[in-house]
């Protein structure tokens, strides 16, 4: 528009170039500094010029298109780092899982690595490294200005190599192979092992890997994964229950201790009393072991060995053995099917191997736990706060003083809100409650300590004013005639509130307290101060009364990345798991924001229709 | 209501009513409660840190009379309960007392022999006494505390009850703790054979002992002087075999040059590891011996360390044995740190050095007590003031009188093993036990936002290191360097969001349709929704390895975009109008979004040249100041202030005559004449550039070591980046409604006027919105000052005080995530860091505040227009 020339033809008589936004800036300033602004006007007037008449003319300083193009710059910026950023993370979220080809690689110095092209990255070669390299290397590398380009392979194996990664320049390598026969082998403990099944041992019956058929191998493993199960479930389930009790059982003895004294009769017939239960608890748990036992003794019989690229042999038990497969084989449905298997593991087991690989289900349960708890905290005194502001209130001074705090508030670090939480609700509060509820479990802390309901009432007071803005919002856009209509009517003010205000205001709230949630699921810091962890040995919810526990420490999503990326042993073979726990957490924060946005646009219908 | 009232049936139900007074006191006081709640974290933030500020105080104050002492006491000491008190006088009689009451606790004595002893000394565990004699031989010794936990029911009977705590049978106390427990506490004495330390076997006249634990190896060492002016270093540690289980010492004895004539010493001291010894005379004058090599001991220095008239009283170490003690007759108490220094004149390189100067004593120093755990200590004057010191912050804790003051002051004092009681005695007999309530000696507001000057420092410094190994470790709680690194990291992140957010967002409000605003707008807000934990991750685990290789290319960009959008908007001028206007909306867009990636990926292609250009083909090693010159990086750095200034003069000079002339030339000539105008320009800046950065490296300035610097992969650049990308959606956001909010009217009657768009957006639209563009900017400040996982994880969390763009930091909200959970509940760093979290809450507030109020006040303006 700028270059129009019906505009530019319209300045007929203007002087030079500076006036014309002058002019116009004049009233303006007037408004803002009334006083001073003539002066200054009359002394910045260039000198009148003698009016020139033009006919058709181009001012390139009035269109000012470079400094447009420099603004344009800056939004295309934007928009590239956030679609870059979204398609980097939704990439590797999608694409970490899908089974990759095994490359055997052999080396100038007539080695050989097996594993999977992890990333190939072009990196600048440190001065030392290049003056060791042979004479065509080097120039070839100086004549890039040092880069040179690597390949990181994930070579697995880690109980016999010390190092699961290898980084590869590309100008050590030979040739690069995919042999059908090599697998791709996950197990239990020690990460992946790539290499070459040998042979199996089925309970004294060998197969040798020639002559093993992919349907045999899948129902060894498929088997040896149901015992693991079983003992995982005796273990894990049965066991705890157990040992639940067993602790339950001493923790009321000793409250009858501390209450009664040590020597009291009530102490003795509760002494008697536990120990009668306890006796059954523990030849329980003696059965429990042995049944365990007899299981692990067969498992141990049923192992398979493995051979790594060079012959380096391994032998392991089959339910050591989460999934295998011989990745240069597969067809397109197995690839399918490894890979949403894949998915469903992680989305519904626990972490292994210091969480960088099994699945992230008690990190998932806990955010979840965590969110709806806080919305439901957040809701009523979100809601109460706000309709005090907007509806009781005597609207002054003070009160807008308040609205300013309320609204400053929603702008603390959420760091703060963290130590609060600490200091406040698990230190003094939960402190209390432990001396007063549970002191027969001191000096080991009860509530005295993170857990989920301290953490979901921090995150509740970090968003508190998020829905007490949005809610206000909301009542504020009920016009008043609505009001005053249903007063006129004969209705008290709470029943106006109750059945003309709230309902109108209700998709502002629900805007308010998704955003709140999805403020409350992102947030990771306080969290790491009020309760979260990176391995909850037990989910806040289970099947011991009284089902919820609200004082166990929990994981998250956020704090799992967290953890994941950075506390980890080996950060690249966290990796993977990383992307995907990123990418699962903003495809549900994105969700929570794209509900408040359907929310949000359907009020505004709602509201508009009905104004007009 | 009233005709309803009037009416009979029609009366308003009683539910109703009751429903509404309900609900109006239930909002009313739930409304009013949830507010007070959450302004009230503010309150609770203060009441956790105020008792930072406080001094101490004594919380209780004992005194009696114990049984008079035949000689002088050389030796004092209480457990750590406070339970029981012993006293060693030079005959070797040991007097014990029940601490709070001082009743007589029974106890065995010292046998000395014939042996007359000389001189003697404590260790800083009051347990470990030594004496040395006139045959010119030392004997060690313990007095200790035993300490026995039992069940409450084997209590002996027939106790007498001392206070509520205690009761006593003579010889031991015992002490109800919880937990139904008994802890008997009673003294036990420990002899060693002698050992002759004098090589002439004269009488020792000064000594001074440490006692140390190397895990299983106690390490006695001993420095003793006789009159014939002749040290000897004694070191002995005692080895358990763990098959035989006997325990044998090796004792190291090592003569120290004789000292000239003259020098009349009253004062040994010695460290640890023996590797200093001092010998301190009466005028002030100390001889300092640097034995770390036994076989090559040389008198380092002999410096004063009183003035002149001034009798050297006290000498001695705090624990940790970084900080020399000396108290004067003139009641003066200094500390002096044995510093190595480059310009030194000693032998050794080292030079004893005045560090810190404490309020001095109305009355002679005479007496010294090294706190066993913390740098605190007392010290005593003649006239029976006693003051608890803190040699961190040189403050005075607590001040305190002596009852003895009649007879005569207090010969001896000692702070108990935990630092929260002071007792003392004199031969008399006159004893006191206060019990000292100090809870966080090592803050004040010097220690917590001052320079000071720590032990083993070279100069005085802010510092923040909270943890150490040992219990001798000082805690260095300056908050400034992390005020710094938040400040820092603001800075950078704004550096670069607030340009791409306010262009951007004055783009979107002013030049593009409403339509395509519709689809933009968001898909920058998408950005404000991303978890900081996930930027912080793709930050320090993706971008910084990226950009530490490419780091010459990311530099590169920040000139090589904004160049390629202007001459791309030269180019563009050069088409034919009608053109150029049919192509106004998303065409051009599109084609900002092409050259936005050639500029890219002509910083990509180039950036391996430029650093070859610039940086002598290795940035990392230039930014440690190895190689090349600080002229490239001027230049670069002058380039865009260059531009500027030569623009301006440009069009002061010719720039009215220049576009009047531009005027009458068809549009074609005229866009290739500004191009030219441009290039022109350019040049210009660019010589002028180098001229004057070649300048400033022959006048011999350069950036490195000032704001670049060395390289760390986690730095600010990456932390400016992320924390940038966190903030952009925000100022974004705000700006662009501030924009849109001034009214229409505005806006068209500026183009109706023939003004261009461009000069609307910058004449008429900016200024009225400039209140709420600056809010934007400040509600943007607030979020980069209190981001805590993009720190934590890109930032490498050093605490550093330097400008280094190149090199990381630590945040306020980082250091409170990564020490909280650490920190025990109320001890001192629990509490600094609460008040951290209470510097950040202000910060932040007072920031918003401002935010709130100028949005306000720009509402209101531009309801008015």
């Amino acid at each position: 528009m700028s270059t129009n020339p019906k505009s530019a033809a319209d300045q007929v008589d203007k002087p030079t170039s500076p006036p014309p936004p002058k002019i116009q800036a004049a009233p303006l300033h007037k408004a803002a500094v009334p006083v001073r602004e003539p002066e200054v006007e009359e002394d910045e007037r260039p000198p009148m010029t003698p009016v020139r008449k033009r006919s058709y003319a181009w001012d390139f300083r009035a269109a000012g298109e470079p400094f447009v193009w420099g603004m344009g710059g800056a939004l295309v910026i934007g928009i590239l780092m956030i679609v870059g950023f979204l398609i980097f993370v939704v990439y590797n979220g999608i694409l970490t899982f899908y089974p990759e080809p095994l490359y055997v690689v052999k080396l100038k110095d007539d080695k050989q690595i097996a594993g999977e092209l992890f990333r190939t990255e072009v990196y600048k070669i440190e001065p030392d490294a290049l003056k060791e390299l042979p004479d065509g290397v080097r120039k070839e590398i100086e004549d890039q200005k040092g880069f040179a380009k690597r390949n990181l392979y994930r070579i697995g194996n880690f109980d016999l190599y010390n190092e699961d990664f290898r980084w590869t320049p590309t100008y050590d390598i030979v040739e690069t192979s995919t042999p059908k026969d090599m697998f791709f082998v996950e197990r239990i403990e020690w990460g992946p092992f790539v290499g070459r099944i040998t042979k199996l041992d089925l309970n004294g019956q060998i197969i040798p890997g020639s002559d093993l058929t992919a349907a045999a191998l899948d129902q060894a493993v498929a088997q040896a994964a149901k015992r693991r199960a079983r003992i995982r479930e005796i273990e894990r389930t049965e066991m705890g229950e157990v040992n639940h009790y067993l602790e339950k059982g001493r923790l009321g003895l000793r409250k009858v201790a501390l209450k009664y004294g040590g020597e009291s009769p009530e102490y003795r017939s509760a002494k008697d009393e536990y120990e009668a239960k306890a006796e059954k608890w523990r030849s329980r748990h003696q059965e429990l072991t042995k049944e365990a036992d007899s299981i692990k003794e067969r498992d141990g019989k049923y192992t398979v060995t493995l051979a790594d690229v060079n012959g380096q042999e391994k032998r392991l038990k089959l339910s050591d053995i989460v999934r295998l497969y011989p990745a240069n084989a597969l067809t397109a449905t197995d690839k399918l099917r490894i890979y949403l298997s894949r998915w469903w593991e992680f989305l519904s087991e626990e972490p292994r191997e210091a969480n960088t690989e099994g699945g992230v289900m008690p990190a998932i349960f806990g955010t979840f736990c965590m969110t709806v708890l806080l919305a439901l905290a957040v809701a009523p005194f979100g809601v109460v706060a706000a309709l005090y502001l907007r509806e009781y209130a005597k609207q002054g001074r003070i009160v807008s003083l308040v609205r300013i705090c309320v609204n400053n508030l929603a702008g603390v670090p959420s760091i703060v809100y963290g130590i609060f939480g600490l200091g406040f609700f698990a230190y003094l509060v939960g402190g209390s409650i432990d001396q007063l509820f549970f002191p027969e479990r001191l000096p080991n802390p009860t509530f005295g300590t993170g857990g989920l309901l301290w953490a979901s009432l921090t995150l509740a007071l970090l968003t508190v004013p998020v829905v007490i803005v949005a809610t206000e919002e909301a009542l504020a856009a009920v016009p008043q005639s609505m009001r005053e209509g249903s007063l006129a009517c004969g209705a008290s003010k709470w029943q106006t509130i109750k059945y003309i205000v709230l309902p109108r205001a209700m998709p502002g709230i629900m805007t308010g307290l998704i955003l709140a949630m999805a403020r409350g699921a992102q947030e990771v810091a306080p969290l790491m101060l009020v309760g979260v962890v990176k391995l909850a040995p037990e989910l806040p919810i289970d099947g011991i009364f009284p089902y919820l526990h609200l004082e166990r420490s929990f994981m998250h999503l956020g704090f799992h990345i967290y953890d994941v990326g950075f506390q980890s042993r080996n950060s690249e073979a966290a990796r993977p798991m990383v992307y995907v726990t990123t990418f699962l957490l903003i495809s549900m924060v994105l969700a929570l924001n794209a509900a408040s946005i359907v929310v949000r646009n359907r009020l505004k219908k709602k509201f508009f229709a009905g104004h007009f | 209501m009233a005709q309803t009232h009037a009416s009979g049936p029609k009366q308003t139900r009683r539910a109703v009513l009751v429903a509404d007074k309900i609900a109006d006191k239930v909002i009313t006081i739930g409304g009013v409660l949830v507010i007070a709640a959450v302004l009230g974290m503010m309150v609770f933030l203060v009441s956790e840190a105020i008792p930072l500020f406080k001094g101490g105080r004594v919380a209780a104050h004992d005194r009696y009379t114990v049984k008079k002492a035949d000689s002088p006491v050389v030796g004092l000491s209480v457990d750590e309960f406070k339970t029981i008190a012993a006293r060693v006088d030079r005959s070797g009689q040991v007097t014990a007392w029940h601490a709070a009451t001082g009743v007589a606790i029974k106890c065995p004595s010292f046998d000395l022999g014939q042996n007359r002893v000389t001189a003697s000394a404590q260790a800083i565990d009051s347990r470990y006494i030594a004496f040395g004699f006139e045959d010119g031989t030392v004997r060690f010794g313990t007095v200790e505390q035993k300490t026995e936990v039992m069940n409450r029911r084997d209590l002996p009977s027939g106790l007498t009850s001392l206070n509520e705590r205690d009761s006593s049978d003579g010889t031991a106390v015992f002490s109800f703790i919880p937990g139904d427990q008994i802890r008997k506490t009673w003294i036990e004495l420990q002899l060693e054979d002698p050992i002759a330390v004098s090589p002439s076997a004269r009488p020792i006249v000064a000594m001074d002992y440490r006692f140390s634990r190397f895990g299983e190896r106690p390490v006695k060492v001993l420095a003793t002087i006789d009159d014939q002016r002749t040290g000897t270093l004694l070191r002995a540690e005692s080895k358990l075999n763990l098959f035989t289980r006997k325990v044998k010492t090796d004792v190291d004895k090592t003569h120290l040059p004789q000292l000239g004539n003259g020098a009349e010493i009253r004062h040994a001291l010695v460290n640890e590891l023996a590797s200093s010894v001092y010998f301190g005379e009466k005028s002030g004058k100390v001889y300092r011996f640097n034995t770390r090599d036994v076989s090559d001991i040389q008198l380092a220095e002999t410096p004063k360390v009183t003035p002149d008239g001034v009798d050297l009283n006290v000498f001695g170490y705090l624990a940790g044995e970084g900080s020399v003690v000396v108290g004067g007759s003139d009641g003066s108490v200094n500390i002096f740190f044995l510093l190595r220094r480059d310009d030194a004149t000693t032998p050794d390189g080292s030079v004893l050095v005045k560090t810190r100067v404490f309020a001095p004593q109305p009355a002679a120093v005479v007496a010294f007590s090294p706190g066993q755990q913390s740098k605190m200590f007392a010290t005593a004057d003649v006239a029976g003031g006693v003051w608890v010191r803190y040699g961190t912050s040189t403050d005075t804790l607590v001040k305190i009188r002596c009852s003895a003051v009649d007879s005569k002051s207090a010969e001896r004092i000692q702070l108990s093993p935990r630092g929260d009681g002071l007792l003392s005695v004199n031969a008399a007999g006159a004893a006191d036990l206060w019990e000292l309530d100090i809870p966080h000696p090592e803050s004040s507001l010097r220690t917590l936002f001052g320079k000071v000057w720590y032990e083993d420092y070279p100069e005085a410094s802010y510092t923040w290191q909270s943890t150490g190994a040992t219990d001798a470790f000082e805690p260095k709680l300056s908050l400034i360097p992390l005020i710094f690194g938040t400040l820092k990291a603001t800075f950078y992140s704004l550096l670069f969001a607030i340009p791409i957010a306010l262009l951007a967002a004055i783009y979107t409000s002013e030049f593009v349709s409403p339509d395509v605003r519709g689809k933009i707008k968001p898909v920058i807000e998408v950005m404000a929704s991303v978890p900081s934990v996930v930027m912080g991750f793709v930050a320090a685990l993706v971008l910084a390895p990226i950009v530490e290789s490419w780091i010459a290319a990311v530099l590169l960009a920040f000139v090589a975009l904004p160049c390629s959008m202007i001459v791309a908007a030269y180019l563009w001028q050069l088409l034919p109008p009608p053109l150029a206007l049919r192509m106004q909306g998303l065409p051009k867009l599109t084609m900002m979004f092409m050259v936005v990636l050639a500029g890219t990926f002509a910083a990509y292609s180039l950036g391996p040249t430029f650093e070859w250009l610039f940086f002598d083909g290795n940035f990392r090693a230039w930014a440690n100041g190895d190689r090349g010159g600080a002229a490239p990086f001027y230049f670069m750095l002058l380039v865009p202030v260059m531009a500027i200034g030569v623009s301006v003069a440009a069009s002061r000079l010719f720039g009215a005559r220049f576009s009047a002339y531009m005027k009458q030339v068809p549009p074609f000539a005229a866009a290739a004449l500004d191009l030219a105008r441009w290039l022109g320009i350019a040049c210009v800046t660019i010589a002028a550039s180098y001229l004057l950065a070649v300048g400033l490296q022959t006048l011999g300035f350069d950036p490195r070591g000032g704001f670049v610097g060395t390289y760390v992969q986690r730095n600010t650049l990456i932390v400016g980046f992320a924390m940038g990308f966190a903030v952009i959606p925000i100022i974004y956001t705000l700006a662009e409604d501030a924009l849109n909010a001034v009214p229409e009217h505005l806006r068209a009657a500026s183009l109706a006027c023939g003004a261009t768009l461009w000069q609307t957006a910058i004449w008429i639209i900016l200024p009225t919105a400039v209140s709420g563009v600056f809010s934007a900017v400040m509600i943007g400040m607030g979020r980069a000052v209190g981001e805590t996982m993009i720190v934590v994880m890109a930032a490498g969390n050093t605490p550093l005080m330097d400008m280094n763009i190149f090199n990381g930091l630590r945040a306020l909200s980082a250091n409170i995530a990564v020490e909280l959970p650490e920190a025990p509940k109320d001890a001192t760093l629990y509490r600094v860091l609460f008040l951290t979290g209470l510097v950040l809450f202000a910060m932040t507030f007072v920031i918003n505040t401002v935010a709130e109020i100028v949005r306000l006040r720009f509402r209101k303006r531009s309801m008015q227009l």
